[in-house]
């Protein structure tokens, strides 16, 4: 079998992929291979066809597929190689990866390893949906496949479980197409989506939301007939007597989406329990050195902008790994710690040495609060914000002349 | 004087505008509170007044490698115009090869916009 | 002559494509009919994939007797078929001394129905070959192995087909008359006949049986719900635990099952229902299946949990009898030709091949059976798939055709190969199902999230198919309602 080597190879070539690559490159790095399983690149953009992309990066809003042809352009301007249709079978600690493709196998030692496979939606099974196995179930992200791309009517009587970014936005399309949208049930007492998608998606269309209700029970053996919906109590189980069946013909499903890391797993990349993605430092490098990890295979991102200035961190990161500065000049000393009402923060660990824009997540809504970084009790960086969301990723910059001296950061709401 | 919330839908922040209006059917507008950018107020305004709205759907291409080309109003719309902007789509159709910011539908339905391609498609045989 | 056969066998399951693939070895003409798109659609295709020892049947009795047998056939029989087949051995575990009892009853049983290998095991070496394994005690039964319970189908039902059976997919028998000798079946709008009549309609059998006046035999479903497991938990088990039996229970308690695949399942559950189709799953058994398995296995994670089945046991008992019943395999004297199968379940599975062996006998007594000549057993293929296999091994077939370089479904790794093949089946199915069962795409842990809209695409560009031609499972269960958008002229 054919054994090539690369400086860097990058694994997918949606936003994360391709604003990696093109950052590693102007950053003068020549030798890149990015790999993408598809025919085009841009990943899960190609299907994001509503509007609301590159307002922070580009200042307009653009729909996914202008989003990824700006990155393409770029990237194909800079004569940076791609293999389209290709599929990474496996990645060892080592960097050396084996790929398939219709041409056939190919081995690859890689001088550094940019993870961008994105994430997967969480699926019926993945929830255990109790009933039947009808026709008509799909995660939202498939469904937007077959609308989108494929013009396919996937359903006439629709009601969305979740309400999840892609969940809201499909209720728009589908009812824009035609379908009547019964409505969205969520489980959780807050919309799991952005505040603005309820807004245009569903309120202009006078789509119902119904909090803390869920789906109990899938009906028909052939085509899905209907839903049986309740709404649940503080501890999410369901109130019996507020079970109702609702009549409809396609239940679409926007319950989560998960990292896919099963590549990263068999890397030796160790794996954060709270974002299900790599654990990293400041230069976004997992526990394997050499093996980098940006946009949702990291963490779910709610913006695309943010997935696309991580990766060009990502990109620089891997120049300065390769000529051989990083390890030895920033050791990722410093780790960082979640405290009250904060889900995770990211990155893991950091060397204190450079100035690091920390990601991080509540754990429920509230209003008027700051966002905390201290060193053993010392203030280190605070971000007063007027609303604060599970939905919507919170950064906050930290500077290193402030954490020099840190031993352990603490990420806190107060 | 009358009070309204509104959700912002210019950017991904999602402020929640309170409005405070005079009595009245005319819409006069005392003052906003929650918006955290001028943009916000400007939308808020017209929000009250005329409501606008972009959207986005997809036009079948002939002889393209892909099937529908998608696309959207380059400006916004009034959100009451919106199902006749989607007839107007819904019975276009297009041949490959098609580019990004292509004029596929001017001015449909009678609005200040057009409808403009958001994917390139090529020909194919 | 067209719809005119000497043998037809209703019920395209493990058991009637076993009995048809083995008449098939003969020059009798066969056909075989099914109300359901595709074979192996009902109990066949949901259950655990076990092929049983045969310790836990009362020795004389049919199930005790063909159990035994057809283990003993698996081997070469999965072999020809190539259908990965795999004796990982059992130990059914004690947790205290009356359990231990049961232990040494269920070797006896075992060794005087023929079962090989049997033994008692203290702690020390059950945990050689299992560690962690509760319990003071265990039986080891290395004969006992797992399957895919459909790959296995599918493949009798190919190579049945492929030595001239016809396959009647989609015909559900509607009535049933004996005229001149001969068996008049009318199924799904064609009216066929036949000398020798063989009923294997599983949950169905006993209303087959009422079309010709048997009124004798009632089936009762019974329900087991599973749940089953990302790969990632491959290796927790190096062969299958039970619990040791509980007096007055018919399941075999829920436990942890290996798949040949990888995946582990947790179940089954064990619950009478009214409905032969009642194959929903339930909140309440699904949660005490999770309970269980975080007991079962430590490491389990909620993400964990892929995908959810049940399967309905062909039972002759009521709920409030329980138990089992020995299976019903007659020639029948009162209508002569008749071949009845009745409560076929657990270890039906494994038994087939015996049935099957009985049934040509049974036939052999109606009509003079003369071998084929021209007979061949072996399915040509690979057992397994193409990403089990070496890297070599691979890129020499990448090689020779690229569409084993595509991978369609990335989370089982199949290829495009592997779903062209499971398309252009021998049986002409087409359902999303059968190429589900055949090639494996869409069962991984994105349960088709990334590849079904892959695998619509192949259907339409490579198949010409239309939104309104996907169909889930049948003919009532389309995908899609049409496109989008119409075409204009």
């Amino acid at each position: 079998m054919q054994t090539i080597k690369r400086d860097l190879v990058i694994i997918g070539g949606g936003p994360a992929g391709l604003a990696a690559a093109v950052s590693a490159r102007k950053s003068g790095l020549d030798d890149i291979l990015l790999i993408e399983r598809d025919r085009i690149l841009g990943g899960i953009l190609n299907q994001c066809i509503h509007d609301g992309f590159g307002l922070h990066t580009f200042k307009e809003a653009l729909t996914g597929p202008e989003y990824a042809q700006r990155f393409i352009n770029e990237f194909q301007s800079l004569g940076i190689e791609a293999m389209l249709e290709t599929i990474v079978l496996s990645l060892d600690k080592d960097r050396a990866l084996t790929v398939s493709s219709k041409k056939g196998f190919l081995k690859i030692q890689a001088g550094a390893v940019i993870l961008a496979m994105g994430c997967r939606e969480r699926t019926a099974g993945a929830i255990s949906l109790p009933g039947t196995r009808p026709s008509g179930v799909y995660t939202a992200g498939a469904a937007q496949n077959f609308v989108n791309l494929q013009n396919i009517m996937i359903g006439k009587h629709i009601v969305i479980l979740g309400s999840g970014d892609i969940g809201l936005i499909m209720a728009r399309r589908m009812t824009l197409e035609g379908a009547k949208v019964e409505a969205v049930f969520e489980l959780l007492p807050t919309p799991s989506g952005l505040a603005r998608n309820v807004q245009q998606c569903l309120n202009d269309y006078n789509i119902p939301l119904f909090l803390s209700t869920s789906v109990f029970e899938l009906h028909g053996k052939d085509r899905l007939t209907g839903v049986t919906v309740a709404t649940v109590d503080e501890r999410f189980q369901m109130i019996p007597e507020t079970r109702r069946f609702v009549p409809c013909d396609t239940l679409l499903l926007s319950v989560g989406l998960i990292p896919e890391n099963e590549l990263s797993l068999n890397a030796g990349v160790r794996l954060e329990p709270a974002t299900s993605g790599a654990s990293v430092d400041d230069q976004f490098m997992t526990s394997s050195p050499g093996i980098f990890s940006c946009g949702n295979v990291l963490h779910v991102h709610d913006l695309v902008d943010h997935v696309s200035e991580e990766a060009a961190l990502v990109g620089r990161s891997v120049v300065d790994f390769l000529s051989g500065r990083t390890l030895s000049t920033l050791p990722a000393r410093i780790p960082m710690v979640t405290g009250k009402d904060v889900r995770y923060v990211l990155p893991q660990n950091i060397s204190g040495k450079e100035d690091v824009t920390l990601s991080l997540r509540v754990t429920r809504p509230m209003r008027n609060a700051s966002v905390l970084v201290t060193d053993r009790g010392r203030k280190v960086a605070r971000k007063k914000l007027i609303r604060l969301h599970p939905a919507e990723m919170i950064r906050i910059k930290v500077k290193a002349k402030d954490i020099e001296t840190a031993e352990k950061l603490e990420v806190s709401v107060q | 004087m009358k009070k309204k919330n509104l959700v912002c839908i210019v950017c991904p922040n999602g402020c929640d505008a309170e409005v405070l209006m005079e009595d009245g059917s005319e819409i006069k507008i005392l003052s906003i509170d929650g918006c955290t950018c001028d943009k916000g107020k400007e939308w808020v305004e017209q929000e009250l007044t005329h409501p606008m709205r972009t959207i986005a759907s997809g036009i079948p291409v002939e002889q393209g490698d892909f099937k529908l080309v998608s696309v959207r109003t380059d400006a916004p719309i009034p959100l009451g115009k919106i199902f006749d902007v989607m007839t107007v789509i819904k019975r276009r159709r297009v041949k490959a090869p098609v580019n990004i910011g292509d004029i596929l539908v001017p001015n449909p339905a009678g609005t200040a916009c057009n409808i403009i391609a958001t994917r390139n498609v090529k020909f194919t045989e | 002559m067209e719809n005119q056969y000497d043998v037809i066998v209703i019920g395209a399951g493990v058991v009637g494509n076993a009995i048809a693939r083995e008449l098939s070895k003969t020059c009798v003409s066969i056909a075989v009919i099914e109300k359901e798109l595709d074979v192996s659609m009902g109990t066949s295709s949901r259950n655990s994939g076990v092929i049983h020892s045969g310790i836990h049947y009362k020795p004389g009795t049919l199930r005790a007797t063909l159990n035994v047998l057809g283990n003993s056939l698996m081997a070469d029989l999965c072999q020809d078929l190539k259908v990965k087949i795999d004796y990982i051995g059992k130990l059914t575990v004690a947790q205290d001394e009356e359990e231990v009892k049961s232990l040494y009853m269920l070797k006896d049983q075992g060794e005087t129905n023929g079962v090989p290998g049997l033994a008692i095991l203290d702690p020390d070496a059950m945990g050689k070959i299992q560690p962690n394994v509760g319990g003071i005690k265990a039986l080891h039964s290395p004969s006992t192995g797992i399957i895919c319970p459909y790959s296995f189908t599918i493949a009798l039902a190919e190579n049945a087909h492929a030595n001239g059976c016809r396959f009647y997919l989609g015909h559900e028998v509607t009535s049933i008359q004996k005229k001149d000798g001969r068996f008049e079946i009318e199924a799904g709008g064609k009216k066929l006949t036949s000398r020798i009549l063989i009923n294997s309609a599983g949950l169905y059998s006993a209303e087959i049986c009422r079309m010709l006046g048997i009124n004798e035999y009632t089936i009762y479903p019974c329900r087991g719900e599973y749940l089953i497991l990302d790969k990632r938990l491959k290796g927790a088990l190096n062969l299958l635990v039970y619990p040791a039996p509980h007096v007055g229970k018919a399941g075999l308690g829920i436990h942890l099952t290996n798949t040949v695949s990888g995946n582990i399942l947790i179940g089954p559950s064990n619950e009478y229902r009214q409905d032969p189709e009642d194959y929903a799953c339930t909140a309440d058994i699904m949660a005490r299946l999770r309970k269980e398995g975080h007991i079962l296995l430590p490491e389990l994670k909620t993400t964990d949990f892929i995908r959810s089945f049940s399967g309905l046991r062909p039972k002759q008992t009521p709920p409030e009898i329980g138990g089992f019943k020995d299976f019903v395999i007659e020639s029948r004297e009162d209508v002569k030709g008749f071949i009845n199968l009745v409560g076929i379940e657990s270890p039906g599975l494994t038994s087939s091949p015996a049935i099957a062996l009985m049934i040509r006998d049974m036939v052999e007594k109606l009509l003079p059976l003369t071998p084929k000549t021209d007979f061949n057993g072996r399915r040509s293929g690979m057992a397994g798939h193409f990403h089990e296999l070496s890297d070599e091994e691979k890129a020499d077939l990448v090689a020779q055709n690229p569409d084993y370089g595509e991978v369609v479904c990335r989370c089982e790794q199949i290829t495009k190969k592997e779903v062209l093949d499971a398309i252009e089946n021998p049986l002409g199915v087409r359902t999303i199902n059968s190429i589900k069962y055949r090639s494996r795409a869409m069962m991984g842990r994105c349960q088709g999230g990334f590849c079904l809209p892959r695998i619509v695409q192949i259907l339409e560009k490579e198949f010409g198919y239309r939104p309104e031609d996907y169909l889930l499972k049948n003919r009532t269960s389309p995908l899609f309602f049409g496109k989008m958008r119409q075409d204009i002229k």
